[in-house]
């Protein structure tokens, strides 16, 4: 893959994760996450614009311009979203409360989003997240992690869970179960 | 989410309208990615019939808020609210947005699917064995995405389209199953939908 579609890749993802920490920005009303959308948000922007041009200049080098176009309108299209999440994140930023009914709707939805600490002895301490395959042992997809004061945002397949660290996690309301008894260690991975 | 009797009708209340415009805003986007993947003209026009849903929805939804606002702070909140409908009805657009690249021609956009395939959760696709002991049992009562982390978001069956299948739809042979999730969670799930593998059994829960 060329540099330019890697960088059309990262904020596709970006965007992805943008949307689901703007929920979970809403749910707990956090405004930590929250601002982190908002950083987000600049970042992909400039990505954006540097994606936009490099296009154009390798339009003017090899004369494809269906191939530039294509991946400006794509850009701009995934530039929405993250508009949008930062529009979600946005409502958290003001000093109201979120209205109640936002927590249930995210809460009814069938994307959910849960949190849990990690104790001593749960199967998902001290493994990274590729080596507990939580993903795919219970549906739920890690959006950060909180450790002491911190944030991970948007961890890897390669980022270690240490005892302590709270997981903020979107998937099926039906996994919300099993991945809160893995953090307790009172399920035991597969 | 199809175009069954009734379910185009709008939610009574606020709550389960953005449920729904949340629901759709996460699982439109998936649908376009999956257009471009597979090429499928077919999932454009079911995401451009979501687009067109909605809009419905934020009408209601704004209508709705207006009605319910009693006091300052409700208007301070129900304005927030609104500010989030907003922001799923602006992902759908953006999801309709990227379906309309198929447009031009495929020798224009050889790159879309190629990069699609290196995104952290990817979109792809697999048949269900005759053998295999998922048949005849619902997404639901499996729990498919929490076993595996795969979510199903569209099915074909014959030369039927289904998108967002329901918990209770039933499964079938030869079912054709457009699934995102990470590649590991793929390949559990090709192992039971092979038939390789079988479903896991859990031990009834006792009661409390």
């Amino acid at each position: 893959m060329e540099e330019l579609e890697k960088k059309l890749l990262e904020v596709k993802d970006t965007s992805e994760l943008m949307v689901d920490l703007a929920y979970s920005s809403l749910l707990y009303n956090n405004r930590d996450i929250a601002q982190e959308v908002m950083e987000l948000e600049e970042y992909t922007d400039e990505l954006t614009t540097s994606i936009q041009q490099e296009a154009i200049r390798r339009a003017m080098s090899d004369g494809d311009v269906s191939r530039a176009f294509v991946t400006i309108k794509l850009v701009e299209s995934l530039e929405e979203i993250c508009d949008a999440a930062s529009g979600i994140a946005d409502v958290v930023m003001k000093n109201v409360e979120p209205h109640p009914v936002i927590k249930m709707s995210i809460r009814d939805s069938e994307v959910t989003i849960a949190t849990a600490t990690v104790i001593e002895g749960s199967d998902l301490a001290d493994k990274t997240l590729d080596e507990s395959k939580l993903a795919s042992q219970s549906g739920m997809w890690v959006v950060a992690i909180k450790r002491g004061r911190r944030y991970v945002y948007g961890p890897d397949e390669e980022t270690s869970v240490l005892v302590g660290d709270t997981l903020i996690v979107r998937g099926p309301r039906d996994g919300e179960e099993f991945f809160k008894d893995l953090a307790s260690g009172k399920a035991r991975l597969v | 989410m199809g175009h069954e009797d009734g379910k185009d009708k709008v939610p009574r209340t606020v709550r389960d309208i953005l449920t729904e415009m949340k629901d759709t805003s996460e699982v439109i986007v998936d649908l376009a990615y999956a257009a471009l993947v597979f090429d499928s003209q077919e999932m454009a026009e079911e995401v451009q019939h979501l687009e067109r849903r909605m809009d419905i929805l934020l009408y209601n939804i704004r209508i709705k808020a207006m009605l319910s606002a009693r006091t300052k702070r409700d208007a301070e909140q129900l304005a927030g609210l609104l500010q989030v409908a907003s922001a799923a009805e602006a992902i759908s657009n953006a999801a309709g947005d990227i379906v309309n690249l198929l447009k031009y021609d495929s020798d224009k956009r050889p790159f879309l699917p190629i990069f699609l395939k290196e995104a952290e959760e990817k979109i792809k696709s697999l048949t269900l064995a005759e053998k295999s002991d998922m048949v005849n049992r619902t997404i639901g009562e499996m729990g498919v995405e929490s076993e595996t982390g795969m979510r199903i978001i569209a099915l074909k069956r014959g030369k039927r389209w289904m998108y967002d299948p329901e918990p209770n739809n039933r499964l079938k042979a030869g079912d054709l199953l457009i699934v995102r999730g990470t590649d590991n969670g793929f390949e559990v799930l090709r192992s039971f939908a092979s038939g390789d593998r079988l479903w896991p059994q859990y031990p009834v829960k006792e009661a409390g």
